[in-house]
């Protein structure tokens, strides 16, 4: 597991185990520190599977049951669209 | 001349390595892919032999050979050169089926090399084919390849131990037991199910041929955009799993039972990483339907969908990595039949899938030169006799279907890739 503080450093506790998830497990990024809370997973190679992964986790690790209706590129394609989609409907159950 | 002591097999390599066992016992060259880079005209060869000279010297395990200790198999350097083969396309009256034909001559003859690289040169341009032992790597480690050999930075490619060793040893004893257990009661469930085959003939000496089917932008935008409505933006690779499992029941499939089953591998390695290159770092899900569900299309979809969430929910995508590291201390002959068979004593796989995702070498293109097409190949055993490779080069999907002749009826196949079409496009006749 990446615990480099540089990576992670600045990001409230769900959206740094999304990214150390993410760039541990799923994606390759030379540099994971520089990649932004906007910056579009879907464009650094999160592909089909890792989108299913990536879901399987966030509802492991945050106790929701995300929607098979809502994964849509808007609710995934950054750590801040995944914060607010999983926020969002923690909430609401 | 680096480090050249012998490498075991990953416990990946070794199932690969059985199944390249059972297609040579059947009189057929092994577990052979393919990657063939279509170029628009014919790149640096010395070059190209250059970087094939650096890849033996920095993997040696590229030209090694295979040799048994004890119970388990290794990879022994044999420092041998990787010697660009070339061939030239005669000038006539097929002169635009040269190529394949070529191709196909070089899939089906036999073979003891690990890994070979052909330049088939054609009037204008050619073809790039890597021709691979499966249990030496497999396709995102041949595509990591193509990117050595193209690279302006070589040394940036570092091999690192493989993935399903580490996974395994992240694991306490208990969790490997538990995963077993799932694994197995995971197999029994895919093998209660007798699996519909492509074939009726199991028999007799086969050749490779292979139909390739490319889509156009437009088409392709639309199959994603169809694959995004069906199966969401997490299941492209179902939507072309759901879409052939229907096209063979439209078209009725040779060997009726059941349902279907498709075997497809999940790769471990992280997506755009540069390494490893070399070894088998996959493990291996199912698409299992019944007859039933097959012939309602939205329901198909669905159904495949949840079976899918329910696999990763419940880990059985990982499962099998313990079960492939028991398999190591099997014979080939063993491990294969409790692996494949079903209950029945039929076979599991309805045909081979996999998806090995986008590609594209961009602007530079591959030593400078665009990539204008490319096509997979991959032996089988028989049965199933048939295989689906999907991958899709700057956003155009290319289907790739290696098949055994003459035990695929290839006018069967004919509708079925027509349906298939259909399925993928949601025309008319879907």
């Amino acid at each position: 597991m990446y615990n480099n503080p540089l990576i992670l450093h600045n990001l409230n506790p769900l959206k740094k185990k999304l990214k150390n998830f993410i760039f541990t497990e799923l994606i390759y990024h030379e540099d994971p520190a520089s990649f932004g809370e906007d910056a579009n997973l879907l464009e650094v190679g999160l592909d089909s599977m890792g989108i299913m992964r990536l879901i399987m986790f966030a509802e492991k690790e945050f106790g929701v049951t995300l929607p098979d209706t809502e994964i849509e590129p808007d609710n995934v394609q950054s750590l801040n669209a995944l914060e607010k989609w999983i926020k969002h409907t923690s909430q609401a159950q | 001349m680096k480090e050249t002591a012998d490498l075991r097999f990953n416990p990946a390599d070794y199932f690969t390595f059985v199944l390249d066992q059972e297609i040579r016992n059947d009189g057929m060259p092994g577990g052979y892919c393919g990657f063939a880079l279509e170029l628009s005209e014919q790149p640096n060869l010395e070059r190209l032999q250059e970087r094939l000279d650096l890849l033996v010297k920095h993997f040696p395990i590229a030209s090694a050979s295979i040799t048994r200790q004890g119970k388990r198999y290794a990879w022994t350097p044999t420092g041998r050169r990787i010697e660009l083969e070339l061939h030239k396309c005669r000038q006539g009256d097929h002169k635009e089926q040269e190529p394949r034909r070529i191709l196909l001559d070089i899939f089906n003859r036999q073979n003891t090399s690990p890994l070979t690289v052909h330049w088939i040169d054609d009037e204008i341009g050619g073809t790039l084919l890597l021709n691979w032992n499966h249990p030496l790597m497999d396709a995102r480690g041949a595509k990591i390849l193509l990117d050595f050999l193209a690279s302006d930075n070589p040394e940036k490619f570092k091999e690192t131990p493989p993935l399903i060793e580490e996974k395994l040893a992240q694991w306490s004893f208990w969790k490997k037991f538990r995963l077993l257990l799932k694994a197995k009661r995971h197999n029994s469930i895919a093998n209660s199910v007798d699996s519909c085959l492509p074939t009726r003939a199991e028999q007799g000496p086969q050749a490779l041929r292979l139909k390739v089917r490319r889509y156009s932008v437009e088409e392709s935008r639309r199959i994603a955009a169809l694959a995004q409505e069906h199966t969401g933006l997490a299941g492209r690779t179902l939507y072309y799993l759901g879409c052939f499992i229907r096209a063979m029941e439209q078209a009725g499939p040779p060997a009726a039972k059941a349902g279907y089953c498709i075997p497809y591998a999940f790769n471990l390695r992280r997506q755009n990483a540069p390494t490893p290159l070399f070894g088998n770092h996959v493990g291996c899900l199912f698409a299992r339907a019944t007859r039933k569900q097959a012939q309602d299309r939205k329901g198909l979809f669905k159904h495949l969908l949840t079976q899918y969430q329910q696999t990763i929910r419940e880990e059985l995508d990982l499962a099998y990595l313990p079960l492939m590291w028991l398999g190591q201390w099997l014979s080939p002959a063993k491990y294969a039949g409790l692996l494949r068979k079903q209950h029945s004593g039929g076979e599991l796989s309805s045909l081979w899938f996999s998806d090995i995702g986008d590609l594209s070498w961009g602007e530079k293109g591959f030593l400078g030169v665009p990539v204008t097409g490319v096509s997979h190949l991959c032996w089988m055993p028989l049965p199933p006799g048939l295989a689906l490779l999907a991958g899709q080069l700057d956003s155009r999907l290319t289907l790739s279907y290696s098949y055994l002749h003459p035990a695929i009826d290839e006018d069967w196949l004919d509708t079925v890739l027509k349906l298939m079409d259909a399925e993928l496009l949601e025309s008319a006749e879907a």
